[in-house]
């Protein structure tokens, strides 16, 4: 094997100059956040007098403290989050991974039809106001977990992704075979085709997760009395948009908005949250990549 | 495309249709939508559970509350009144997203002139006559009156927010700066600056900046001009003069284009002056750190001067929080015109299925000191003490879980006073604000809805440009004609031409 | 490839309709979930359309949205007018086409170059770790990364100034200098998402075929050739179908990146206003909601134009990698 792969390989001097490409990259995607860990630790007299800045005056653990100890939407932010993108994610790639394979399908029927009628979607919406509208009225999807699920169920972006996925990685002849074995199509999706399409199923599942745990907008629109349910990128969110709101109303709310800004969320608080929305999910990322990267082998080592 | 909208609007009838008929229970359940809140579901549930036995007693309703934040309430109640929400009662006024003249004229409001005498006969006698007439706004249906508006502070006065400690510093005698005033284009003024400057820099504080402002305010403040009411959200470009110590005197102005004005070329050229000299910080030309900026000066109390559009008693609040002496020197007399006159009303909206209900709500609300404590301050025991002189104490550590915006809500001058506030404090306030004279104008407020294309663009000059002169980051010299340019070009002056026409008739009949 | 179609379970004698039709009835019960949400969550709004062609208003008798929608009044294409009435308009279309070019074209070979870099490396929890960390920006609104942004090049407390102002040389003012945002803004958009392409296109590697590689291999075809005969043709489908999806966007910017990133400074519009932030500013200051629909509706209309026109260029050259 490790001959094989010798012979295979690029030579270690391109490797190296790879490494430091993508390497340089990967730290500079890194750093800002490292940046954002850094202000969350700082004292809050530390940015009053030198703004944001990598080497703070002082350094304090307190907003942590208070965030966990004061805030107790934060632990109940938590569990939604998770909740909903646990299921929002398992029903979502569940849903995309069905529609694409009939659209991947090249002997069904009606292909054309719904291919178009998903991508048709992409590019026309009936906007916010009518969809709202729908969504509430009609679906009754408000004040409940549903309405921070369904509404990003389908995407059709990532129904043509993953249609293409499907492309390039499941042979039809596979489908024939299982076919002529006698295999129902259900069968021949879950049993054959899933297996073989793990790595792009692993992507869908990567976005659609990011997805529900970056929402913040089907907070905004749909929760407003039940705020029990707010995901916690909905409070880090609620929380900027009031300092960003105070600041461009202070003209018109005059000392009201001095006496409410002293009030409002320190910019360390802020940071807190952005940590503890990050950490989480990057620790499920492994995950996921355990599938998308596991094929990495076969493309050069596998000989 | 017909068929699906045909399909669509027969769906949403049929909802309707079961909507309207599953509705007719006792008691009326009112929902009411707050701007500015800081309330949490536990301690909101804590609060209405025990109003609500009284409500029911009273007006046989019960009340539920969406606690719009400052951040989420713009953004989500435009999607949720163009959508027909079933909200009753609604927050407006005349600088958040569901503008309240423009909404009524667009329908969204319930007209009350007609049912005020039947329901809201205590409001009307409560809210001055003044304050109704700034609340009269041409409606879809009509001139009249299209919300309740809040008694709270309803005058505006610009003032110098002065570092009385650091002047002291400096060797000046603080009162007698304070009583004579500040003059923006005096040498005295300047030299002030200079000195608060050096002193700190011997200190080792090399980037202290002593002039720390709102730049838009500051511009009001320098060149004594009020904001137009129904002028752009957001971007202020019309400005009308008045007399500084008598505001009612008519000294003969009309609206006009803020940024075409001698005065304001005058006031832009001293700016960019001061700012060069290292008197204005950049943070403070920076869009998007001006105002964190300057809220850590002011909590840090670092500057000398700044500007405060005046709120009666905010002096002591102030001097509390920073620590140091802070004094409000006066720019001009108090004034009250429908800009602070409809700082904060509420609406009923014409969603509403019981609109009289509503009315009688706010009517309540505003006149009964249980209900707007109850609402505004929470529970007795739970977020405040009652003292034997009758101020109140919060308890902090509720309180900070029951936090509505104040001044949001309504009549608070029935509120206790706290014991900050001191026994007399609602009396004195009151005497302020009511001393406060009505500009020339009187409550005009302009339409803009007819130069809306001009509007648009205007906007977009006014972003381009206007913080950049009104902060001294930009040299007027260079920027100032292009400037004019582009606002013509957008039909800046088909937008003045409009206010004034509009005026004229309003003072006409 | 088209023609190799699953032969249908051959034997069975007479078959009834379910029977003939089994197999597309499966197929259709596929896309039923689907297909059923994007009617109701998409299409049912759809009507809400004619928004844009209308002055809304409340119709006080019966208030609900589709009553409002019917009564408001008809004003054709007054809407869409403060789109093209002014420069500043006209301003925030070109930066957005050409920000948008530079995107779709950086944003298509840096990403592919980076998958294909890192489908190399020998050790895979290096790969690994990379791509973990490149996916980080995703996580960070537009407005921390303003923050991190100022941090160096704050005019008061920001390192960039600071330093060149202890080297003794030209302090430039960041946010008011129009030069260098172009860099700024291209850098900050790629920063934020080649992470994620790159995670498709990886992927898209990860499902090729060893076999080929192997043959390749036994052919005596360098790793350069396998790459180029192998990767990059496999990547083809993948590469097109993104290049078209993202020419659909090209009317659209993320409102975000230049809202937020350039701090708002007016200063900087010549070079930083966008379509959206510019409808944004109209919908602040007119809150017409019949504005931002027509806005969002002419983005759109032009999108759909250039995504059919890209897929039919792409079908002429590669049908297979068309998007239909």
């Amino acid at each position: 094997m490790t001959k094989n792969h010798r012979l295979n390989s690029i030579s270690a001097g391109t490797e190296a100059v790879f490494h430091v490409v993508i390497g340089l990259f990967s730290i500079c995607c890194i750093i800002p956040f490292v940046f954002v860990i850094i202000i969350s630790l700082s004292a809050e007299s530390s940015i009053r007098e030198i703004g944001y800045s990598f080497i703070p005056r002082a350094w304090s653990f307190n907003t942590y403290t208070y965030a966990i100890q004061r805030l107790p939407q934060i632990w109940r932010s938590y569990f939604n989050s998770i909740l909903i993108t646990v299921v929002g994610t398992f029903l979502s790639t569940l849903i995309c991974a069905l529609y694409s394979y009939a659209l991947f399908r090249p002997d069904f029927k009606y292909r054309g039809f719904f291919n178009f009628l998903s991508f048709f979607t992409m590019i026309f919406g009936g906007g916010l106001v009518p969809t709202y509208v729908i969504c509430t009225q009609i679906l009754g999807l408000k004040e409940n977990y549903a309405a921070l699920i369904v509404p990003l169920l389908v995407s059709p972006f990532n129904i043509i992704i993953m249609r293409t996925f499907f492309k390039s990685s499941v042979p039809l002849d596979l489908i024939e075979a299982a076919t002529i074995d006698g295999s129902g199509e259900y069968s021949t999706f879950f049993r054959v085709v899933l297996p073989v399409a793990k790595p792009g199923l692993a992507t869908i599942a990567l976005l659609n997760s990011l997805a529900y745990w970056n929402d913040w907008y089907l907070s905004l629109l749909y929760i407003r009395q039940n705020k029990i349910l707010q995901p916690l990128q909905a409070l880090l969110m609620e929380l900027q948009n009031n300092v960003e709101y105070l600041n461009r109303m202070s003209a018109s709310l005059g000392a009201s908005a001095i006496q409410e800004a002293t009030r409002a969320p320190t910019q360390t608080l802020r940071m807190v949250l952005v940590v503890l929305i990050v950490v989480p999910i990057a620790c499920a990322y492994p995950f996921f990549q355990r599938y998308i990267v596991a094929g990495l082998t076969i493309g050069s080592v596998k000989g | 495309m017909k068929k699906i909208l045909a399909l669509a609007l027969a769906l949403i009838m049929v909802f309707a249709l079961v909507g309207t008929t599953a509705w007719a229970e006792e008691p009326v359940t009112l929902k009411i939508w707050f701007h500015g809140s800081n309330v949490t579901p536990d301690a909101s549930q804590k609060v209405l559970d025990e109003l609500n036995v009284y409500l029911q007693d009273k007006i046989g309703a019960k009340l539920e509350v969406i606690w719009g934040t400052w951040g989420d309430f713009d953004q989500s109640v435009v999607t949720a009144l163009a959508g027909g929400d079933d909200v009753d009662m609604v927050f407006t006024c005349n600088w958040s997203a569901d503008e309240y003249n423009r909404y009524a004229r667009d329908g969204y409001w319930v007209k009350l002139d007609d049912m005020l005498p039947e329901y809201g006969a205590d409001l009307l006698s409560v809210i001055p006559e003044g304050i109704w007439e700034c609340a009269k706004t041409n409606g879809y249906d009509g001139i009249g009156i299209y919300a309740v508006p809040a008694l709270k502070d309803t005058a505006t006065q610009n003032c110098w927010d002065v570092n009385g400690t650091l002047l002291a510093e400096l060797g000046y005698d603080v009162d007698a700066v304070c009583e004579a005033g500040l003059d923006y284009y005096s040498d005295e003024f300047e030299e002030m600056l200079q000195k608060a400057k050096d002193y700190k820099a011997a200190q080792g504080e090399n980037d202290f900046y002593p002039l720390v402002v709102e730049p838009m305010v500051l511009e009001r403040l320098v060149t004594v001009t009020s904001i137009v009411t129904g002028d752009l959200p957001g971007a202020a470009v019309l400005s009308f003069y008045y007399d500084k110590d008598h505001p009612s005197n008519d000294i003969g102005s009309e609206i006009v284009n803020k940024f075409a004005t001698p005065e304001f070329e005058k006031y832009a050229k001293r700016t960019y002056e001061l700012a060069q000299k290292g008197f204005i910080s950049p943070s403070t030309q920076n869009v998007g750190t001006s105002n964190d900026y300057l809220n850590a000066c002011q909590q840090s109390a670092s500057y000398l001067f700044g500007t405060q559009s005046y709120a009666y008693g905010c002096e002591i609040d102030f001097s509390n929080a920073r620590g140091i002496d802070v004094r409000m020197v006066p720019a001009d007399a108090p004034y009250m015109d429908s800009t602070s006159g409809q700082g904060a009303m509420m609406a009923i909206s014409a969603v509403s299925k019981n609109p009289e209900k509503a009315l009688e709500f706010l009517n309540l609300l505003n006149t009964d000191p249980y209900v707007m404590t109850t609402l505004n301050y929470g529970l007795e025991g739970f977020t405040f003490e009652k003292n034997d002189d009758g101020t109140i104490t919060f308890i902090q550590e509720n309180r900070a879980n029951y936090s509505p915006w104040r001044n949001g809500m309504g009549n608070i001058r029935i509120l206790p006073p706290t014991a900050d506030e001191g026994l007399s404090y609602w009396d004195d306030f009151s005497a302020y604000y009511n001393s406060a004279e009505a500009l020339p104008y009187g409550s005009f407020i302009f339409d803009n809805s007819v130069v809306e294309t001009e509007g648009a663009a205007i906007a977009n000059v006014f972003a381009e440009y206007a913080f950049g002169l009104c902060s001294g980051a930009t040299d007027p010299d260079t920027v100032l004609p292009d400037f004019l340019q582009k606002l013509e070009a957008a039909g800046m002056s088909d937008f003045v031409a409009a206010a004034n026409s509009q005026m004229a008739e309003y003072l006409a009949g | 490839m088209n023609e190799k179609l699953p032969a249908r379970a051959a034997g069975s004698g007479a078959p009834n309709w379910f029977q003939r039709n089994k197999k597309t009835l499966a197929l259709l019960s596929m896309v039923t979930p689907g297909a059923i949400w994007l009617l109701l969550l998409r299409y049912l709004p759809i009507g809400g359309i004619i928004l844009a062609f209308k002055n809304y208003k409340i119709f006080p008798r019966n208030p609900t949205f589709w009553s409002n929608l019917q009564h408001s009044k008809w004003v054709g294409l007054k809407n869409f007018e403060f789109l093209f009435k002014t420069d500043q308009a006209l301003v925030a279309i070109r930066n957005t086409l050409l920000y948008n070019i530079v995107f779709i074209i950086l944003g298509c070979i840096i990403p592919v170059a980076f998958a294909i870099m890192m489908n190399e490396f020998t050790k895979k929890f290096v790969a690994k770790a990379y791509q973990t960390m490149m996916f980080f920006p995703y996580f960070l609104s537009w407005v921390v990364v303003s923050y991190f942004l100022n941090a160096f090049i704050d005019a008061q407390y920001g390192m960039i100034p600071a330093a060149q102002a202890a080297a003794g040389k030209e302090v430039i003012s960041w946010y008011t200098n129009t030069k260098p945002w172009p860099a700024i803004i291209i850098i900050a958009n790629l920063w934020k998402n080649v992470g994620y392409s790159t995670v498709l296109y990886l992927a898209a590697i990860t499902g090729i075929d060893a076999n080929q590689y192997e043959a390749a291999a036994i052919d005596g075809a360098t790793k350069w050739q396998q790459i180029r005969y192998v990767t990059l043709p496999h990547l083809r489908t993948m590469i097109s179908i993104l290049l078209i999806l993202n020419v659909g966007k090209i009317f659209a910017a993320d409102f975000g990146l230049f809202y937020n990133v350039p701090m708002q400074n007016g200063a900087l519009f010549s070079v930083t206003q966008v379509i959206d932030t510019y409808i944004y500013r109209v919908f602040i200051t007119t809150g017409n909601i019949s504005q931002s629909s027509a806005a969002g509706l002419l983005q759109n209309v032009i999108g759909f134009v250039c995504i059919m026109l890209a897929n039919a260029v792409v079908k002429r050259i590669d049908s297979e990698s068309s998007l239909f």
